[in-house]
């Protein structure tokens, strides 16, 4: 098909441009026009992180064609404030309320309130969210965001004066006081860039194979008819590993690329570094790898029992970490009490689901160091395995953190920065690699998934006098930070309260599955989870009031904890105290607090969410629901 | 509580929870330089910063507190292990304590050598000295200057007012046998309240309001800790509700953000904070942490609340409408069999 040309204006200004293939319109304003303030989030429509005007009505970039766009109109979050010109009321509350946090899905967001409020000037509260309802936000909890267009909305219409836009006076300390965000600027304007939006001069385009199978051995890689293709200027597999290979948190365990078998599915196998990424793809393609599959372990239960297959041999009975944890006596404890509760619990394996897929840019400097530059959460670490797995001192290898578009523990890995300076070492060329969301979610951490078994001793009046608590949890494929999470998790297991007698033990273990890592709460939320749940179902039992239970059990100044340390200061009384009140609470025993309740739906809930805000009509009432007979 | 003949039912719950502060059962640090530079205006260098907590505007907060300017003349230059000093990682809820009190010893040392200056300049005891919001005096006397004729005075007097700072958290590891330890020096507190309201025809759950009270030590930007615990909520919601990464036999069926469900603007709660501040005694700043701490009592809180509304006891997350629908089922056959 003959190369075609569009023509289109972007932000006021016309633009001609010959079409070579069929670019999304987020790639035309990405790559061609340089509008990095559109991010690409998904790819598929679902994030709304590629939002922006198409004749006046919000598009999603990633779902258009830009021969579409022939001859409209495209406004993107750059021309929403032009150089010169000020940010506008709705950029201006986002940055007023703290409505960005790692700003990726900010542009977008800032999009679709525009949106929201051009197509509504007088948009209610329900209306705003259900008009954001296409765009993800995975750091704020939306409801910064929330406060941002209202705020805007008021502005723009004059019931707020403009001043409610600029900072707060300043008072006589900067210690709690609500300075505003000195990088929301650059976040609400879209002028941040990130990995993904970085480019240098005569730079490549990596793309990787990932493996298909959750076990297996690699009989042979064969690469040469992908070195053979025209722009393709390196692959790389383990073979070109210099140093010692093998990153992980706690345990190196996992090589740069797959090396003699892969243990998950999506595991990279090699990479290629080409002119562009269309090219690097196709090189992919060209890659012949021998595997002989292996059989799998999927159930971290079942990795634990004899005979089971073995995802590393030097662990053969597949324990990544066990932490046992112990205090006082709990077979006298569980003698001494008058009720005892058994249960089991569980939690799922979670995706992080930072809006930022991962993404990183890698060269070789002047004097011979190798510099990448990519979201990592831990560029000191990084730095320390980078250095041994090439071989060169620990002031030739450079980390450099680039703004993070989300973390939440899922960036600390090194899934992908040994890749790219490997490929930057053998072309002596500046490397980038941007992960899909579909590459991001096979490839990357998750949150571990545990099974818990639980037992609780208690007196009539609710004093715990023994707790035992046995987590196993499927670590996946590779160690990332399963020991740590097995270790925070056993700390924090049986939660604030003062428990004489206490038995403990957390497990993670090998399978392969997509590896489990660190996720924001590092176990801390999977045992307290069990352990909260565990003390409303005692409460019932015994007739308490579930905060009595817990004051009658907290930790105080000078308690000793479940790993015997003795507790300098301790707040879990007053917090008890501030939270009861603050929500109103009606006392007694959980289901049994009474037929009459005065506690729920106050004025502190929001009304529960009924489609349609945007067609609603004047006069309508919003909390109607019919009664199903 | 179910009404009768009522399709929907609301419930409440509630959830306590507690956190260490920093890295785990082991020795963290981290360092920071610090310089007071020309036009009043304040450098800071550190190793590690923003994954979008806000980390960097507490760090101006900090350092102009200390250094005596405008969060507004603060430049932070970071995250580059070539160009900053070592701080190691960004996560742990370690950012406020052990970034922003390295950043606060920095700044301290900087200003003693811009303090000593003046204080011989003006013949003054040094500890008359004060600074804040760009001005720089001598308590007591009529010595004062902006922060730009200070730093020039000091440097025509032959002085940089630089100065670098360390701060450490004392961790032990736990013993391998029973493990005893004293895994973090600081620790935090929280207390969730969820309510909740099913619709026992569909199974769906939505979460009406939550009330969140967390120690956090000392809050440096309350509206920043305040969106923490709006965010941690929030991913703990969907974790309760929603969220399941799925694999069959190593392939996962949830590849992308059509099969992994997240929370999306309408199923945002209304989220009420309080905070408590039971200040670190610890640490130059007061200051504890909120990162990860925001997220841990709320999925217990809802399942609670879940149970209060219905009955249903959902021990196995996420509670989607099929694990309610079968709860309440569960619960009729019983109810229908005793009778």
């Amino acid at each position: 098909m003959p190369d075609q040309k569009i023509t289109l204006t972007v932000n006021g200004r016309k633009v001609s441009r010959p079409l070579n293939g069929a670019p999304r319109l987020l790639d035309f304003l990405r790559d061609e026009l340089n509008l990095t303030g559109t991010k690409e989030g998904c790819g598929a429509g679902e994030c709304g992180t590629c939002s922006v005007f198409v004749d006046g009505k919000l598009v999603k970039s990633c779902l258009m064609p830009t021969l579409k766009a022939d001859g409209a109109e495209i406004q993107t979050i750059e021309g929403l404030s032009p150089v010169g010109s000020d940010l506008t009321p709705v950029q201006k509350a986002f940055h007023k309320t703290g409505a960005s946090q790692c700003g990726y899905c900010i542009p977008g967001m800032v999009m679709a309130a525009t949106s929201a409020l051009r197509e509504n000037p007088d948009a209610d509260i329900e209306e705003i969210k259900e008009r954001l309802g296409g765009n993800i936000c995975r750091c704020t909890g939306y409801t910064k965001i929330f406060e941002a267009v209202e705020i805007a909305r008021d502005v723009i219409a004059g019931r707020l004066p403009p001043v409610t836009l600029e900072a707060d006076e300043t008072s006589d300390s900067f210690i709690g006081a609500n300075v505003r965000r000195i990088d929301a600027p650059s976040k609400v304007a879209g002028k941040l860039k990130y990995a993904g939006d970085m480019v240098m001069p005569d730079m490549l385009h990596m793309q990787v194979l990932r493996s298909p199978h959750a076990h297996a051995k690699i009989l042979s890689i064969d690469t040469s008819q992908a070195e053979a293709l025209e722009g393709v200027e390196c692959v790389i597999t383990s073979a070109d590993v210099p140093g010692k290979d093998g990153f992980g948190v706690f345990v190196h365990d996992q090589p740069i690329m797959a090396r003699e078998k892969v243990r998950y599915v999506g595991e990279a196998v090699a990479a290629v570094a080409a002119e562009t990424a269309q090219i690097a793809r196709r090189a992919l393609a060209l890659i012949k790898v021998e595997y002989e599959e292996l059989p799998g372990i999927f159930d971290a239960e079942e990795a634990m029992q004899p005979g089971a297959p073995v995802v590393h041999d030097y662990a053969p009975d597949n324990l990544v970490k066990h932490i046992p944890v112990r205090k006082g006596d709990v077979d006298a404890g569980f003698a001494e009490a008058d009720l005892i509760v058994e249960n089991t619990y569980s939690t799922q394996q979670v995706e992080h689901a930072y809006l930022e897929p991962e993404a990183g840019l890698a060269y070789v400097d002047h004097d011979g160091v190798v510099t990448v530059v990519s979201p990592s959460q831990n560029i000191t670490h990084h730095r320390h395995m980078l250095s041994e797995i090439i071989a060169k001192p620990i002031n030739k290898v450079r980390f450099i953190m680039s703004a993070v578009g989300g973390g939440f523990g899922g960036k600390e890995d090194m899934i992908y920065q040994g890749m790219l300076a490997l490929a930057a070492m053998k072309t002596e060329r500046p490397v980038r690699l941007v992960f899909t969301r579909e590459e991001s979610i096979i490839a990357s951490a998750k949150r571990h998934p545990a099974r818990i078994t639980y037992k609780m001793g208690l007196k009539n009046d609710g004093r715990i006098t023994a707790a035992s608590l046995h987590m196993i949890s499927d670590g996946g494929a590779y160690g990332m930070s399963t020991e740590g999470v097995m270790r925070k998790a056993a700390i924090l297991s049986l939660g604030p309260y003062d428990i004489a007698n206490s038995q403990v033990d957390t497990y993670g273990v090998y399978t392969n599955n997509t590896p489990s890592g660190a996720f924001r709460t590092f176990g801390g939320m999977q045992v307290q989870f069990a352990t909260e749940s565990h003390l409303d179902i005692c409460a019932e039992k015994l007739g308490l009031d579930p905060f009595e239970i817990r004051r009658r059990n907290m930790m105080r100044a000078g308690s000793t904890t479940h790993t015997q340390q003795k507790l300098e200061t301790c707040s879990i009384e007053e917090v008890l105290r501030v939270a009861e009140e603050f929500c109103r609470w009606e006392r007694g025993a959980p289901t049994s607090r009474g037929a009459e309740r005065r506690d729920l739906n106050g004025p502190d809930v929001r009304q529960s969410c009924t489609l349609g805000a945007r067609f609603r009509m004047p006069g309508d009432e919003a909390d109607e629901k019919q009664e199903v007979a | 509580m179910v009404a009768k003949n009522n399709r929907w039912a609301r419930g409440r719950g509630m959830a306590a929870s507690w956190y260490g502060i920093a890295r785990t059962a082991t020795i963290d640090r981290a360092g920071a330089w610090a310089e007071l530079d020309d036009g009043g205006t304040a450098k800071i260098v550190t190793g590690v910063t923003e994954i979008g907590e806000g980390i960097l505007t507490v760090l101006a907060q900090v350092a102009a507190e200390e250094l005596g300017v405008r969060p507004d003349d603060v430049t932070i230059g970071d995250n580059d292990t070539a160009r900053s000093p070592e701080a190691a990682h960004a996560g742990a809820t370690r950012q406020t304590y052990m970034i922003g009190n390295s950043v606060a010893l920095a700044c301290r040392n900087a200003r003693e050598k811009l303090d000593a200056e003046l204080a011989d300049y003006w013949q003054v005891d040094i500890g008359l000295i004060e600074a804040f919001n760009g001005e720089i005096w001598a308590r007591g006397t009529n010595k004062r200057l902006t922060m730009q004729e200070a730093v020039d005075l000091c440097k025509k007097r032959g002085v940089v007012p630089v100065g670098s700072g360390s701060f450490t958290a004392h961790g032990t590891g736990l013993d391998p046998v029973d493990g005893t330890g004293a895994p973090w020096q600081a620790y935090v507190f929280g207390c969730q309240v969820a309510e909740v309201e099913v619709d026992t025809v569909t199974g769906e759950v939505q979460v009406l309001g939550v009330w969140a009270v967390h120690d956090v030590g000392r809050a440096i930007n309350p509206r920043g800790v305040e969106g923490q615990i709006e965010g941690g909520i929030v991913q703990g919601l969907g974790q309760a509700l929603m969220e399941d990464y799925e694999t069959v036999d190593g392939h996962t069926t949830t590849h992308g953000f059509a099969k992994y469900i997240l929370p999306t603007s309408l199923d945002i709660p209304q989220i009420n904070c309080r905070l408590v501040e039971d200040r670190d005694p610890r640490s130059p700043l007061g200051a504890k942490g909120i990162g990860e701490p925001a997220l841990v009592p709320t999925a217990p809180a809802i399942m609670n609340a879940i149970y209060d509304a219905i009955g249903v006891r959902i021990t196995s997350l996420p509670a989607t409408p099929e694990k309610v629908l079968a709860g309440l089922a569960e619960k009729r056959a019983a109810a229908m069999a005793a009778e």
